[in-house]
């Protein structure tokens, strides 16, 4: 196989006829069994490609948003000086944290105090490897999407966990128990805003979820219904992803830095990487299940608007929705003051769950009386 | 040919690291450590059932045991251990009488599989009352999860619906058990 010939694979074939979904592990499965073991390493290099750049794209893309917020929400400019208007801030940022020491502190274990940061970015990592940013765009499509999606974030609450104990201090413990506590109670209140959109969708694998809001996205379709679930899903997801008002865990004027407070260098960047792309993933996941993915916007049958809306490519709807969110969550942070561990408590067990139970009862009766658009 | 040389590599790869974090399970002289390895064998055997075709099972697997099981154990370490402590090895009768347990243990397992035949099921068809095996047709493993919820909740003769419902009645019966028993006792008025 000659370099034309890998050219000539449609890659990016977005048509505006079928939203066909081919994710591109289904393509290197393709080539392996069509006895190409060449263009199985390409196509498993660009899945690493992918997600890795995602990760260190997005990493740098957020953390400069985030500073820029920050400011602008108090009445400062945020980061000016490197860079027109501090645009290079974030490549400083990156490179103060790559030369720091790496400091292990002497009575930790030292196994588990240098393995938990990876354990952290690799649920990330396989976070962002399910998410469909386009049709041609995603790097697996697993038939078990949402399941998938509730599984990482148990490896995710392990991350914290482990970083927290083996650092041997009392701050760091603490932070991760709260950690724990705090994901572990929210991930429920999560799957039962998932679940209710399953319901509707018939089917856990993203891209079919997606599909399913041709006709409109399931915020819209699933009326009342859908916005309470989408409302505990995005409460949830928020303190799932340890930001204020739910970031206790950090809560740095009591616990100096929560799990993560013997890290520093490039361990620590990992820790705070996973925690902002994580922010992207699960804004990717409010967008893909509750507000059609990447999906166009329609209204209706205004023609001449539905046709407008598809020229332009699902990608940027995808990223222009997450963006949407990612905003919202960094508008939360700067906003909301932070909560106490009872009241966080409170609102998952006494408030949300219930609400979300009674949600998804309700769900079913709009589904069996057939009661949506 | 590339893809059985893939699969038997992915395979052989699983393979090892589960037998070596399960291995560490056991002789790690940290209390953490072993629950950590004990993760990693159970998302090895979730590699397992991707191997396959069986990506629901393993997702439940990780689901429930790694973001479950696992998780309540290191809450139950980290409540009552610290970092620093190093189990003792245990004593030379109790390493003798775990030895034997388990090679009594492998033989049993060992036998079970050699004697048991396990025969590979026919694909059936639907004639007018019951369901035909065609013969010498082998069966596509079934990975559908909707074809799986209808058969949980499926109240027929083939359904499972009566274990379902068991198994979640035990499962609420335990979590008032288990508020019973953590709830502060009622506190006693006072007696004029």
């Amino acid at each position: 196989m000659n370099i034309l010939d890998l050219l000539s694979i449609p890659i990016l074939n977005i048509s505006s006829s079928g939203w066909e979904t081919i994710t591109i592990a289904q393509r290197a499965a393709d080539a392996l069994s069509g006895n190409s073991i060449e263009l199985t390493i390409f196509f498993l290099i660009l899945c690493i490609l992918i997600t890795v750049s995602m990760l260190a794209g997005l990493g740098m893309v957020l953390i400069y948003a985030e500073r820029k917020i920050a400011g602008h929400f108090q009445c400062r400019l945020g980061p000016m000086r490197v860079g027109w208007h501090g645009t290079l801030q974030a490549f400083a940022d990156v490179l103060k944290l790559l030369l720091k020491e790496d400091l292990v502190p002497a009575r930790a274990d030292k196994l588990l105090h240098l393995g938990a940061p990876f354990l952290s970015i690799l649920a990330t990592v396989l976070g962002l490897a399910i998410i469909p940013m386009s049709p041609s765009i995603q790097v697996i499509d697993v038939n078990i999407g949402v399941v998938y999606v509730t599984a990482i974030t148990g490896l995710g609450v392990l991350g914290a966990l482990i970083a927290g104990w083996s650092s041997n201090n009392k701050w760091s413990l603490l932070g991760a128990m709260r950690a724990g506590a705090q994901l572990i109670s929210y991930e429920l209140s999560a799957t039962l805003g998932i679940l209710v959109i399953v319901l509707f969708a018939g089917s856990l694998q993203l891209s079919e979820i997606i599909q399913s809001q041709a006709e409109g996205w399931w915020i819209w379709r699933a009326h009342i219904v859908g916005i309470i679930a989408f409302f505990i899903f995005l409460i949830a997801s928020t303190a799932e992803l340890n930001r204020t008002p739910f970031d206790l865990p950090e809560g740095e004027s009591e616990l100096t830095g929560g799990f993560h407070t013997e890290y520093s260098g490039l361990r620590f960047a990992f820790f705070f990487l996973s925690e902002f792309v994580n922010m992207f993933v699960a804004s990717a996941l409010v967008v893909t299940l509750f507000f059609g993915g990447w999906m166009p916007f329609h209204i209706g049958n205004w023609e001449a608007f539905n046709s407008i809306m598809d020229l332009i490519p699902p990608a940027i709807w995808f990223a222009g929705k997450s963006a949407f969110f990612i905003f919202l969550l960094m508008w939360f942070r700067w906003t909301f003051p932070r909560m106490r561990i009872d009241q966080l408590m409170r609102l998952e067990w006494k408030i949300l769950l219930p609400i979300g139970f009674a949600n998804i009862f309700l769900a079913s009766l709009v589904i069996l009386t057939k009661f949506h658009f | 040919m590339w893809n059985e040389a893939a699969g038997t590599f992915v395979f052989y790869l699983i393979a090892f690291f589960s037998i070596f974090t399960a291995l560490t399970v056991v002789y790690t002289r940290r209390i953490l450590r072993a629950a950590i390895a004990l993760a990693c064998v159970l998302v090895c055997s979730a590699g397992f059932y991707v191997m396959l075709d069986f990506e629901f099972l393993a997702g439940v697997q990780v689901m429930v045991y790694v973001g479950g099981i696992v998780v309540l154990m290191l809450f139950a370490i980290m409540l009552t251990s610290s970092a620093e402590l190093i189990v003792d090895r245990p004593s030379f009768q109790r390493r003798f009488v775990g030895v034997l347990i388990s090679i009594g243990f492998f033989f049993v397992t060992t036998t079970a599989f050699w004697a048991t035949d396990f025969p590979v099921a026919e694909s059936t068809k639907d004639t007018l009352f019951t369901k035909v095996s065609i013969e010498g047709e082998k069966a596509e493993p079934l990975d559908d999860v909707v074809e799986l919820g209808k058969k949980l909740l499926d109240y027929g003769p083939e359904g499972y619906v009566l274990p379902f419902e068991i198994i979640s009645l035990l499962l609420l019966s335990v979590m008032i058990g288990g508020i019973i028993i953590a709830r502060k006792p009622p506190q006693l008025e006072n007696k004029e």
